[in-house]
């Protein structure tokens, strides 16, 4: 993917951002995913682990069809099969889970290293492995529990909206490759729009709490969500008010601000005092020198 | 004539001390040079002492294991000499004289004075967060048994702790440069009875089994 269209950074200066020419200029883009539609086939984590050369181990048979279970460094996008017992019936209700890639992005304000993590002028936020280090702050930073550290070369791996695809006019693999139109791309603008008709059509079919995730706490995503009942989103396992931690903004915004301004005061505190105050220097004894209770005696010794 | 016909040293710091100390002063320039450079993501220079950032990421929890526990060895060995005393009180009320030196008016003090107990007490729990915290945000061999929340706390503590653990590495250097004689003294072991009598008076009293040399 092109680096001339980013427009937020890890890791840098906000007296010195990155290209700010595009913001506005480029369309943002968003994925729809549409839980109402979704029958569960896995079509979008195959696609993703096909388009992006992905190979999670096999493991066993936990009683689920959500296999593997939880995201990882091999699997970027996961079928979610929760089960959902109402009225003495079991029922599912997939979540089709990978980045939401947030227009404010915990992982982006977490990240230890200048340029890892970036956010495109498409709203799309991507990783840049050669430049993780592996300190797993964005995994512990984001609200969604996306990212995964890999044991094999202690990087940070997520979905990337497929990036290179994008750049060349092509919608995400996962988006390709649905079978029943839960997924669908393109400009923020139009899924907004979509999904509201969509959200209206399921309140008139009788479905009172339809509604889009959208969540303002991480300033909207660009995967939206359209759920049956949008007021119980941990039913689809998808967190009620993501935000940004409380630790991560401490962390950036008064930690390190405050931190600062200690070691230097400390420091300016230090050499104003050595200069001001000079040189603390013993006058070391000279040959000859007895303590002083030592002379009192001698003397006493020579009076007698 | 006096018998006295040079300096009369004083052994303060053990060998075992010494290596101990500049072990740590070592492997602790190498801990902070690589985690500022995850700090100010914009300094990553700083780690560069280790090689590469993903090198100074690797070797920052290694050298700092390597620098916290020999530090917790040495606050153990030294905790007999940083009790609090009744007299560190006056000591501690005295400080702007202690600071522009007005030698008369500085109450006599101890083997270490008040200043240098709340720096030792400093390291104590700054050595014990930092270690503990560090443990629980080492990706990816201890992170992953922790949740999210906790790693995330852990983190700030580690920044906290560790700004808190430079800032009295600062002062001590300062004060270390300072006093003179006392960087000798690290290094060699020894200070002079003079050098005594002026910063620590009652070392030499209260210490009965100081060496003599």
């Amino acid at each position: 993917m092109a680096t001339q269209d980013i427009i937020q950074r890890s890791g840098t200066s906000q007296a010195t951002p990155p290209a700010q020419a595009r913001v506005g200029g480029v369309k943002q883009i968003a994925k729809l995913f549409d839980a109402t539609k979704c029958n569960g086939c896995k079509a979008c984590q195959v696609a993703c682990s096909e388009w992006n050369d992905l190979r999670e181990e096999v493991g066993s048979f936990q009683g689920t069809y959500q296999n593997p279970a939880s995201l990882s460094p091999e699997c970027w996008t996961l079928m979610k099969y929760n089960e959902i017992e109402d009225q003495g019936k079991l029922r599912w209700q997939f979540t089709h889970s990978a980045c939401m890639h947030c227009a404010d992005p915990a992982c982006l304000k977490a990240c230890s290293t200048s340029g890892a993590i970036i956010q495109h002028a498409n709203g799309t936020v991507d990783f840049d492995s050669d430049k993780c280090i592996g300190c797993g702050y964005c995994a512990s930073a984001c609200p969604f529990d996306i990212p995964k550290i890999s044991a094999v070369d202690n990087k940070a791996y997520k979905c990337t909206m497929c990036s290179d695809r994008l750049a060349v006019g092509l919608e995400p693999s996962c988006v390709k490759s649905c079978t029943t139109g839960a997924l669908r791309f393109g400009t923020r603008e139009d899924m907004l729009f979509s999904a509201e008709k969509r959200v209206n059509e399921l309140k008139e079919r009788g479905f009172p709490k339809a509604g889009l995730y959208n969540p303002e706490g991480v300033g909207g995503t660009g995967m939206l969500m359209v759920l049956h009942d949008v007021t119980q989103p941990e039913t689809y396992e998808m967190p009620k008010d993501p935000q940004i931690p409380l630790s991560v903004t401490l962390w950036q915004d008064w930690v390190k601000p405050l931190g600062t301004v200690g070691l230097l005061a400390t420091a300016a505190v230090a050499c104003l005092h050595k200069i001001t105050v000079g040189r603390n220097i013993v006058e070391e004894d000279q040959p000859g020198y007895q303590p002083p209770e030592e002379e009192v005696k001698q003397e006493e010794e020579a009076k007698k | 004539m006096s018998k006295h016909n040079k300096q009369e040293m004083v052994v303060r710091h053990k060998l075992f001390d010494r290596i101990c100390h500049w072990f740590i002063v070592a492997v602790g320039l190498v801990t902070f040079l690589t985690g500022f450079s995850f700090f100010y993501p914009s300094f990553q220079w700083l780690g560069a002492i280790a090689g590469t950032p993903q090198l100074a990421k690797f070797i920052h929890p290694i050298a700092g294991l390597m620098m916290c526990l020999p530090l917790m060895l040495m606050l153990v060995r030294y905790y007999h000499h940083n009790k609090w005393e009744k007299h560190d009180l006056a000591w501690m009320l005295a400080i702007k004289d202690v600071m522009f030196e007005n030698e008369e008016k500085i109450p006599p003090i101890g083997h270490y004075n008040p200043g240098q107990k709340v720096l030792f007490r400093a390291f104590v729990l700054t050595s014990i967060t930092l270690t503990v915290t560090g443990f629980i945000m080492w990706q990816p061999y201890f992170a992953p048994y922790f949740s999210a929340t906790v790693v995330g706390w852990a983190i700030v503590l580690h920044a906290i702790s560790a700004l808190i653990m430079l800032m009295f590495v600062m002062v001590h250097f300062w004060m270390a440069t300072w006093v003179e004689g006392s960087i000798t003294g690290m290094l060699y072991g020894k200070v002079s009875k003079a050098w005594c009598r002026k910063h620590h008076p009652l070392m030499l009293d209260e210490h009965s089994d100081v060496e003599k040399h």
